[in-house]
């Protein structure tokens, strides 16, 4: 039974690319458009591993990222962050996340900066599951 | 000088001696002489400025020295010592120019009388001759500084940068400095005293002219104006003026033009929103390095779908991959033309077209797209408005950019229930003017994003605006001398209102495509 993938992003191509990157490499590819979406999804499919875009409508990967980390039947999930927003940037905006809010979510697993090689995709989910 | 030498003359040496002695004792300087050739002599030589002469005398008489004397220096005053009633030589004397008699004998206080007066004419005539000098001097004085005056009065006309031409009452050039004739391509020989206003001017601003000296009673100065000047050498010149309307006592004396050429100042505002816009192109290079990013990312992505697809020989991904690629392909394109339109000059090509005919392209542009995210796309044609004259490219370019912005700002909008519509109306404008309203119910604006709407390189679209849209639609509106207006409100919608009017005036312009 192949290891179920998330894929939440606005971006038709990203996720087309995405989901072909992952069914190349033998994982189930699941898709979700958006934050709310996203939740819906994880919550229902339980998946291996999900890949999260930063920047989407209603409901943002930064809510949704802190939702699963904050979550105790969630928090294990492994997460990718992918997305155009340089690290340096999310960091700050984690930073002063947890100043407003007073609690403190790990950094994500791994952070990977569109766009990238599909190999390297492939290896950082292979770090993980 | 005071008169001070007498020459005394008489054929009687006693009286000249009894003379002189009295004369010398009154301070004179006199001199002797006993005949009239004698007298010659010494008044020759002695410069005298009065000579008292008897006028019987052996050989020449005092008539004749009188003559002679007053032939060598009609200035010179001479009494005449007459015998008692001698009418005849008295008249005579008085012919010659004598200036006074004395009766024989000749009484001391007599001759002092007469050489009295003499003295006094001499004074007379020498303050009349000092007087006249004088005046003489003052004129060329006068005269001098007048020209001096007029000339610098010229100079400074002549130097002005402005120009002037000013015309007499019966409205002929008078006044022209090589500034107007720069202005004017005419020459000021050609002009000066020779042409009329009606030949200079072009028949309107003459016209006008004419009507202001009319309407005109007082001197009152007229407000600087601005207007394109058109020579009759055809030529359009942007010029800056003012005018005076002269008056003497309430009669029309002339008016006076000043001209600026505003050529230049034109030029270089125009260079400097051009400058402007170039340095705004600039600014939103970081911006757009991170839309074309994104282009980037859906170009790989999708021929590394297209590649799995020919790998496998699945229609499927090979279809998806090169959609994926296609769009990516139209965002450059459509990249590259707003930063060609942004950065670059281009005058409309206003042509006949229909308004409402480019409302259905445009909706037919983007209706798949509004139904693939559930958005409503409802159009309110005003069956009024008809043929115009516009570029039917700047309404095409300009509304497409705001229904885009309409269903993005839907799209931005984190809100479920919410059935998003995007509105397009058209309505033909009081002043005949085509207005084309965009409204949407998506995320609108706060009032911060609002007043940073058209400034370069803002984009509240995260990576997914190149910053420009706005931009462009701006300048192709305003290049077409209209308006774009915008009521927002953050939360609730927006609506972009954008009227455009024929222009006439701006004739199409083949040469100048952007």
């Amino acid at each position: 039974m192949s290891k179920k993938v998330l894929v939440v992003d606005d971006d038709p191509d990203v996720r087309s690319f995405v989901v072909t990157v992952l069914e190349e490499n033998q994982y189930t590819p699941l898709v979700a458009v958006d934050g709310v979406e996203g939740l819906e999804m994880i919550e229902k499919e339980k998946p291996d591993l999900v890949i999260l875009d930063v920047l989407m409508p209603r409901g943002s990967g930064i809510r949704l990222y802190r939702h699963l980390k904050t979550d105790d039947t969630l928090k294990t999930i492994p997460v990718i962050m992918f997305t155009g927003i340089a690290l340096r940037s999310f960091l700050k905006s984690q930073k002063a996340l947890e100043e407003f809010k007073g609690e403190k979510v790990p950094e994500p697993d791994i952070y990977l900066e569109k766009p990238v090689e599909p190999q390297e995709l492939v290896d950082a989910i292979r770090k993980k599951i | 000088m005071p008169a001070n030498k007498i020459l005394i003359v008489d054929d009687e040496q006693a009286i000249v001696r009894l003379l002189s002695m009295s004369l010398k004792s009154d301070g004179y300087e006199t001199f002797s002489a006993f005949s009239g050739e004698e007298a010659l002599d010494v008044f020759e030589k002695a410069d005298p400025d009065i000579v008292v002469t008897d006028i019987k005398m052996p050989g020449m008489d005092g008539l004749e020295l009188l003559k002679k004397i007053k032939e060598l220096d009609p200035e010179k005053e001479v009494i005449i010592v007459t015998g008692h009633g001698d009418i005849d030589s008295t008249i005579m004397a008085l012919q010659y120019g004598a200036s006074d008699f004395i009766n024989k004998p000749v009484r001391d206080e007599a001759l002092a009388i007469a050489l009295d007066r003499a003295k006094t004419k001499i004074s007379i005539r020498e303050q009349l001759a000092s007087y006249t000098h004088d005046l003489e001097d003052r004129v060329a004085d006068a005269t001098r500084q007048i020209r001096r005056r007029s000339n610098f009065q010229r100079l400074l006309i002549h130097s002005s940068h402005d120009a002037i031409v000013a015309f007499d009452q019966d409205w002929q050039i008078v006044v022209y400095n090589p500034e107007a004739a720069r202005i004017f391509g005419q020459r000021g020989r050609d002009v000066l005293n020779k042409m009329t206003i009606d030949e200079l001017y072009p028949p309107q601003l003459a016209q006008y002219f004419r009507k202001e000296a009319e309407n005109k009673a007082d001197d009152r100065e007229m407000p600087w104006q601005e207007m394109v000047l058109e020579t009759r050498s055809k030529k359009q010149i942007p010029v800056r003026y003012a005018t005076n309307v002269l008056h003497e006592k309430n009669e029309f004396m002339g008016i006076v033009n000043f001209f600026q050429d505003l050529t230049e100042i034109k030029r270089l505002e125009k260079e400097l929103i051009q400058s402007e816009r170039l340095a705004a192109v600039g600014q939103t290079v970081s911006g757009l390095a991170h839309y074309v990013k994104n282009i980037l990312i859906g170009l790989k992505g999708g021929s590394y779908v297209v590649d799995v697809g020919l790998q496998h020989n699945n229609m499927e991904k090979l279809t998806t991959g090169w959609q994926t690629i296609k769009k990516n392909i139209k965002r450059v394109a459509d990249l590259t033309q707003d930063m060609l339109s942004y950065s670059k000059e281009r005058k409309p090509e206003p042509e006949p077209c229909l308004p409402n005919e480019i409302v259905d392209e445009v909706v037919d542009l983007v209706k798949d797209f509004a139904a693939s995210h559930n958005i409503v796309l409802s159009k309110t044609c005003d069956p009024q408005l008809g043929e115009m004259v516009l570029d039917p490219r700047t309404v095409h370019r300009a509304l497409l950019n705001l229904v885009n912005n309409a269903i993005e700002a839907c799209l931005e909008l984190e809100e479920e229930n919410r059935k998003f519509v995007v509105e397009i109306s058209t309505k033909k404008g009081k002043d005949g003017s085509a207005v084309f309203a965009v409204k949407d119910n998506g995320i609108g604006m706060d009032e911060a994003t609002r007043a940073r709407l058209f400034t370069p390189m803002f984009s509240s679209k995260g990576g997914k605006g190149t910053g420009l849209g706005l931009l462009v639609t701006k300048k192709l509106v305003e290049e077409h001398k209209g308006t774009i207006d915008i009521d927002t409100s953050l939360g609730y919608g927006s609506m972009f209102t954008m009227r455009l009017s024929e222009k006439p005036e701006n004739g199409r312009n083949v040469n100048d495509k952007g």
